[in-house]
């Protein structure tokens, strides 16, 4: 089969490679209708997680129909159209039954690299390096999902393949931000990063009762999508004092939440961004957390904080002391995906939450590098590059 | 020597090496990096409970050495305790006598297996995976190492 893989630092090709077959009694194997490019991928791509193995099949966020099922499946079968979660997740260990499905105690065959990297190993994700379990991807024709019962969502008829594919990922990490953030009624919002995953934390917000949401970025076409798809209040970080800005906005206070969509390789066009970049680049720190900062120092007294964005390891200039001294609540989670879809696909199906409008770009695999290339730099307003494998 | 018998060693030392380097990982303890991990000296390391938390009765557990376990005979004591806080029960294992690094390493995957296969009746299995062409770069090589080994360490 075709699948698109990662061949190097920054480098995507298309091969030709096996096709997955079930390893697991608990396994599905899905044929990929569409798969998209996710901003973490970019992090694998450019080697800030050097955890990539050339061949890896690359992608994690996809929507397709079951094709073959292992005999301890009981709720899916053949023929489904389904929306997967990017974590592999057993639904039977402690954490699973807490709804925390990306810390599935079960889900990384590959533990002692995040053990020794953070102490404990978060569940496996799947086309997301051999740290996160060494997964084949949903950039190809088929994908195997371990414990298929858990992590695929059957999709109802009345919602259309590329709406419901962004529940895999971009909108069920959004509605977990803004979710485990504690959004509620009434509640000021600031979102950093107008990609997928950020405006669907606006529109989460929104629809959980927020009266204010902010989203800051630089990107004109995302900035633009922020304001006539989602609803929310778009800051352009490039020609305004961000921290200013919202405390003009929010009577003095600054936000209630806020919520960092950004992750490990935040841009600015700041002395902050200067230094950050010398600093990655250096290797003395991994990580580039201008936007994180940035939304500690904005964020109200007593408010809460949620990263949503990927990082690896370790960040400098951390303002630990506005955290404590203004009393913040910081959380962060990689996306408990299990927990979402079903009341996303609900209101997906309402007609609540659209997300059709995030997938600026629908190519065949084939063009895969062509896609990464253009998602990479924002190219021609590229939000999200989607690939029809069938195609 | 013909290139390519060099070049299959040069492979084989990176591959070694990156098993190597995720043993030492565990013991690393820069700020950020490997805090969990255990520096004790082999005669502490070995006699040191090695535990999981299952979700499961306790008794499930007491009834009859769990089958990954038995491999290691009358060379380690096993405990099973209640977990507090309805989390199950806390299986440990530990050796009797001073053991090496690869003993040790059997133990975490004899206890890892016993853990998934009570909680999902089977252990996940990440090979073999569709994947495209591997070059055989040291990179490459060192993170197969690491990948092998992988089941094998961590801070348990």
């Amino acid at each position: 089969m075709k699948a698109a893989t990662w061949t190097g630092v920054n480098e995507v090709s298309v091969e030709e490679v096996p096709e997955p077959t079930l390893l697991n009694d608990h396994d599905v194997i899905l044929k990929v209708t569409q798969s998209v490019t996710c901003g973490s991928d970019l992090h694998l791509l450019g080697g800030y997680i050097p955890f990539m193995r050339a061949g890896d099949v690359l992608g994690h966020e996809f929507i397709g129909e079951i094709v073959e099922a292992g005999p301890a499946v009981r709720h899916r079968k053949v023929g489904d159209r389904v929306v997967g979660a990017p974590f592999a997740a057993c639904g039977n260990c402690w954490y699973c039954k807490q709804e925390e499905y990306s810390l599935c105690d079960n889900g990384n065959a590959n533990p002692g690299i995040t053990e020794g990297l953070w102490g404990q190993s978060p569940g496996g994700c799947l086309g997301y390096s051999h740290a996160m379990g060494g997964y084949a991807g949903s950039h190809a024709e088929y994908i195997r999902v371990p414990y298929g019962d858990v992590g695929t969502f059957v999709v109802p008829e009345g919602i259309d393949d590329t709406r419901a594919l962004f529940a895999s990922d971009a909108a069920s990490t959004g509605w977990m931000g803004a979710d485990l953030a504690g959004t509620k009624p009434g509640d000021v919002v600031a979102v950093w990063g107008a990609g997928g995953v950020g405006q669907m934390a606006a529109r989460a917000a929104m629809l959980l009762g927020a009266e204010q949401v902010f989203v800051v970025d630089r990107v004109p076409e995302r900035l633009q999508q922020v304001r006539e798809h989602v609803g929310a209040e778009a800051i352009d970080y490039s020609s305004t004092d961000v921290l200013a800005e919202l405390r003009e906005r929010t009577g003095g206070r600054g936000p209630d939440v806020c919520i960092e969509a950004v992750g490990m390789e935040a841009h600015s066009s700041g002395a902050a961004g200067v230094y950050d970049q010398v600093k990655q680049q250096l290797r003395l720190q991994t990580d580039r957390p201008t936007a994180l900062r940035e939304a500690v120092m904005a964020c109200r007294k007593g408010g809460s904080l949620f990263t949503l964005g990927v990082f690896a390891a370790m960040v400098d200039k951390f303002p630990l002391g506005a955290v404590m001294n203004k009393g913040l609540t910081l959380r962060g989670a990689q996306v408990h995906a299990q927990r979402y879809i079903p009341e996303l696909l609900e209101r997906m199906e309402r007609g609540e939450l659209t997300t059709e409008h995030l997938a600026t770009h629908v190519m065949p695999l084939s063009e895969a590098p062509r896609g990464y290339q253009m998602f990479k730099d924002k190219e021609d307003g590229c939000v999200r590059a989607v690939f029809t494998p069938g195609s | 020597m013909p290139l390519s018998d060099i070049l299959a060693r040069a492979a084989g030392l990176a591959s070694e090496a990156g098993s190597g380097a995720l043993k030492q990982l565990q013991h690393v303890r820069l700020p950020g990096v490997g805090q969990a991990s255990a520096t004790d000296d082999p005669q502490t390391a070995a006699r040191r409970w090695r535990a999981v938390t299952v979700l499961t009765d306790p008794d499930q557990l007491r009834s009859a050495t769990p089958a990954p376990l038995t491999r290691f005979g009358d060379r380690v004591e096993i405990r099973v305790t209640p977990a507090p806080g309805g989390r199950g029960a806390e299986l440990a294992a530990r050796f009797r006598e001073p053991v090496g690094e690869d003993d040790l390493g059997e133990l975490r995957s004899a206890l890892r297996e016993t853990k998934q296969r009570t909680e999902t009746g089977e252990v996940l299995r990440n090979e073999p995976q569709p994947h495209g062409h591997r070059a055989q770069t040291p990179q490459g090589k060192a993170l197969d190492g690491m990948d092998e080994r992988a089941a094998k360490e961590g801070v348990l």
